[in-house]
């Protein structure tokens, strides 16, 4: 398929070819086809993306060698992030890999937890019918005991369940912890603009809001990227590892966009092995000096015509 | 041209409006209806109505130059797009026209006038009066301006005080019809009030809401569903909410001699409000066993729809709007490469686990560096909604049962089927379209130009404002 991608764009592998040639997959495309050179009898983990109900799943395809790929570049992705420091431990409000072994976002809290993170970690999301839900009691109670730094990671409705079910309760967490929210409302929650989520965070877990991290990632891709420090803002300033490369394209004419012009983030992850490397998002942003600003799937505003509009890509 | 200010819509955009001051104008306008509206002739309102709209056809109306040179800017459409948009509209607006709606919906054209009756009730001793509402709202919604203006004309008709509510983007049109009304006749224009506030401002809504008798509104589910229940009890109340449409071409009109001529008439409707009105098509369905197959009209189509935008240029579009057809068309286009390529290997590779069964056909046409405008043809017949600005699917079928049978999804949402089907074949189709709930058929082409006497969601639309007095004379 990626081939015929390629052949449709007239590109083809040469030594010249630079990756900046390469056609992007559009995300979507991953819910309708194995994007995968795996053949079925290699392929050991499968993880799907946490869409909408109703809609079929991206799913991105592993056998054991692409797999301690990724595990490597989630690794290497966060030092190169935060540094070589001591990393706390991983607390997670997902539930854990084991749990839910084809999420993507639990296996890369798993993955954390052992290392950089002195293991095991502790997970703090379970499985219900309606979702993904948090203990919180649990978590709350264990919180108030906590006497060494930890990184607390979560989705975004993750932490609104967390913060909306104690509203009067703070947690001191100890100097050195870090928050890491990695977006996403998914319609659990109610949504919060970032700046908000990250001063309520700061406010109730008791740390400052440069100590609060967001990240960027999605299954179909093996290198997240993390916000660099900034004063908590709509729209995070990511950075992705240096065996990534992105760029933001116009959505009318493909090309790429002068700096600071909204556009279509496309990304190169190298380590995408055997699946496709050259991803196009559904995401805005915009190129900056230090990253990337993500400006997200900004919604269509308001209706401009009086014609149903289906919300959602059409599902193959 | 600089306009007067009289209507609260006029106030420079960081005026703050009270609850009061809604009120206020609703006792104005209703205090200059009673003196000089409800008790005009209904043909002297017919002249003045077709007065009115004859100047915005001609191209030096300045409020026509206006609208064209500052609406493309607001309402995101060409002045082309506009102009034909708007044309479509006031070319209804004659005597005639409105003498038809009025003779339609009342069955006499001056039962707003007294007492009267066509000759079927006259026979058994009946007449009957029309009163329209006292003060007549309107919930005007998104930025196609064409239902504002007939509704602000049918209110007209109607001798009601109208306060029309406008949305931020998008109510430049209505205000300057409002304002060509006023300059034709300043009496008229007191009788009218506009405004303009983001929807769901509770106190100003419910200042309005109180003074209403009728309420007509326009837009989604949720924004009808919000106002219903703040309305008092007798105020009665018109919601049209968000539609879709899409065509279907006839095996029997597929020859290569009307295929491309047929595939002009529905690029015409796909670029008609660049495709963002409940009237324009998502689909179009192209019956199999034609000389020209689905795939044969969706070129021509895209031909068609490409020499359209040399004349009708679509516009410029929002980022996150192109972006959404950018991610369609990649999608698609994915879908056209790896079909291709997997029906070629089927051919000569064996099949097994490892090769993926092929999927159904995509063939995709577009713009080139743009996102202008795009037509996907899909085998899959299953219907699809469009992300519209000129995006159009073209899908096989075997006929009608056929195309109604993939359009169940959308049962009920559907305003317009757009037909190319010959004459007396499409006779014996209608009763089955009309009985599986589509409200209006109308051949391709002239899907977004429906006549004065068109029935909104097949309702009366001069009809469902009136209230009736009978007198049963024996």
């Amino acid at each position: 398929m990626l081939q015929a991608w390629a052949l449709r764009h007239s590109v083809s592998p040469s030594e010249d070819l630079t990756w900046d040639r390469i056609p992007a997959v559009p995300t979507e495309a991953f819910k309708e086809n194995e994007l995968t050179c795996i053949p079925e009898s290699a392929r050991t983990t499968v993880f799907h993306s946490s869409g909408t109900t109703g809609q079929k799943p991206s799913r991105h395809i592993h056998g054991p060698v692409s797999l301690r790929l990724y595990e490597r570049s989630l690794r290497q992705g966060i030092v190169f992030r935060c540094g070589t420091r001591r990393f706390p431990e991983l607390w997670s409000l997902t539930p854990s890999p084991e749990v839910a072994p084809h999420s993507s976002l639990a296996h890369m809290m798993g993955t954390l937890s052992l290392d950089p993170c002195p293991g095991p970690g502790r997970f703090w999301g379970r499985i219900t019918p309606e979702g993904w839900e948090v203990d919180i009691e649990g978590l709350s109670t264990a919180l108030t005991t906590l006497d060494r730094p930890i990184l607390l990671c979560g989705t975004a409705f993750n932490f609104v369940h967390v913060l909306d079910a104690q509203p009067e309760r703070r947690w001191g967490l100890p100097e050195g912890s870090v928050i890491l929210e990695t977006g996403g409302y998914k319609g659990r929650s109610r949504v919060l603009p970032r700046s908000e989520l990250h001063w309520c965070l700061a406010r109730r877990f008791g740390i400052p809001t440069r100590s609060i991290l967001t990240e960027y990632g999605m299954s179909e891709m093996s290198s997240p990227g993390y916000s660099i420090p900034d004063a908590p803002e709509d729209h995070a300033l990511i950075q992705f590892p240096p065996w990534t490369r992105t760029r933001v394209v116009s959505p009318e004419t493909g090309r790429c966009v002068a700096q600071g012009e909204a556009g279509l983030l496309q990304i190169c992850d190298l380590a995408n092995l055997w699946s496709a490397m050259m991803i196009q998002t559904a995401d805005l942003a915009r190129c900056e000096d230090d990253g990337i600003r993500l400006i997200g799937r900004s919604p269509v505003a308001e209706p401009r015509g009086c014609s149903l509009m289906s919300p959602n890509p059409p599902a193959s | 041209m600089i306009l007067p200010q009289l209507f609260l819509a006029d106030l420079p955009s960081d005026a703050v409006l009270t609850p009061q001051l809604i009120r206020d104008a609703c006792i104005a306008v209703k205090r200059n209806r009673a003196n000089w509206l409800a008790h005009r002739r209904t043909q002297e309102l017919v002249e003045l109505i077709a007065f009115a709209a004859e100047r915005w056809m001609q191209p030096d109306s300045g409020f026509r130059r206006i609208a064209l040179e500052q609406g493309a800017a607001e309402t995101g459409f060409s002045p082309a797009t506009l102009g034909r948009g708007l044309d479509t509209l006031f070319r209804q607006l004659t005597v005639e026209g409105l003498q038809a709606l009025l003779l339609q919906d009342l069955g006499d054209a001056q039962r707003l006038d007294g007492f009267a009756a066509p000759a079927a009730e006259l026979r058994q001793g009946r007449l009957a009066f029309a009163r329209g509402p006292e003060m007549l709202v309107h919930i005007a919604a998104g930025n196609l301006p064409n239902s504002a203006l007939l509704s602000l004309v049918l209110g007209i008709l109607t001798r009601s005080a109208q306060f029309m509510k406008l949305p931020r983007n998008g109510n430049l049109i209505p205000r300057l019809f409002a304002h060509s009304l006023a300059d034709l006749e300043p009496k008229l224009g007191s009788c009218l009030e506009l405004a303009v506030w983001t929807g769901g401002h509770d106190s100003l809504e419910a200042a309005l809401f109180h003074e209403a008798d009728c309420v007509t509104a326009q837009g989604s589910d949720e924004t009808l569903q919000s106002i219903a229940p703040r309305l008092r009890p007798g105020c009665r109340w018109i919601p049209h909410g968000h539609r879709l449409s899409f065509g279907f071409i006839g095996s029997d009109q597929l020859s290569s001699f009307q295929a491309p001529r047929i595939a002009h008439r529905a690029a015409a409707d796909i670029t008609a409000w660049n495709q963002m009105g409940c009237l324009s098509p998502h689909v179009f369905y192209v019956e199999d066993r034609g000389s020209v197959s689905a795939e044969g009209f969706a070129e021509f189509l895209a031909g068609a729809l490409a020499e359209r935008e040399a004349t009708e240029p679509r516009g410029p579009l929002p980022v996150e709007i192109a972006a959404e057809i950018a991610g369609r068309r990649s999608l698609h286009e994915l879908r056209q490469a790896h079909h291709r390529v997997t029906r070629e290997e089927a051919k000569t590779v064996p099949r097994g686990a490892f090769f993926e069964a092929p999927q159904a056909g995509t063939r995709v046409w577009a713009s080139a560096e743009s996102t202008d405008w795009t037509v996907v043809f899909e085998e899959d017949p299953r219907f699809r909604t469009s992300c519209l600005n000129r995006f159009v699917y073209v899908k096989p079928c075997r006929g009608l049962e056929d195309l109604l049978r993939h359009a169940e999804v959308v049962r009920g949402q559907i305003s317009t089927l757009g037909t190319a089907v010959g004459e007396s074949r499409l006779a014996e189709m209608v009763p089955m379209i009309a009985q599986w709930g589509i409200t209006r058929i109308c051949p391709i082409g002239k899907m977004q130009e429906p006549p004065t006497g068109w029935r909104h969601d097949g309702r009366p639309t001069l009809g469902d404002l009136v209230v009736w007095t009978d007198w049963e004379t024996v």
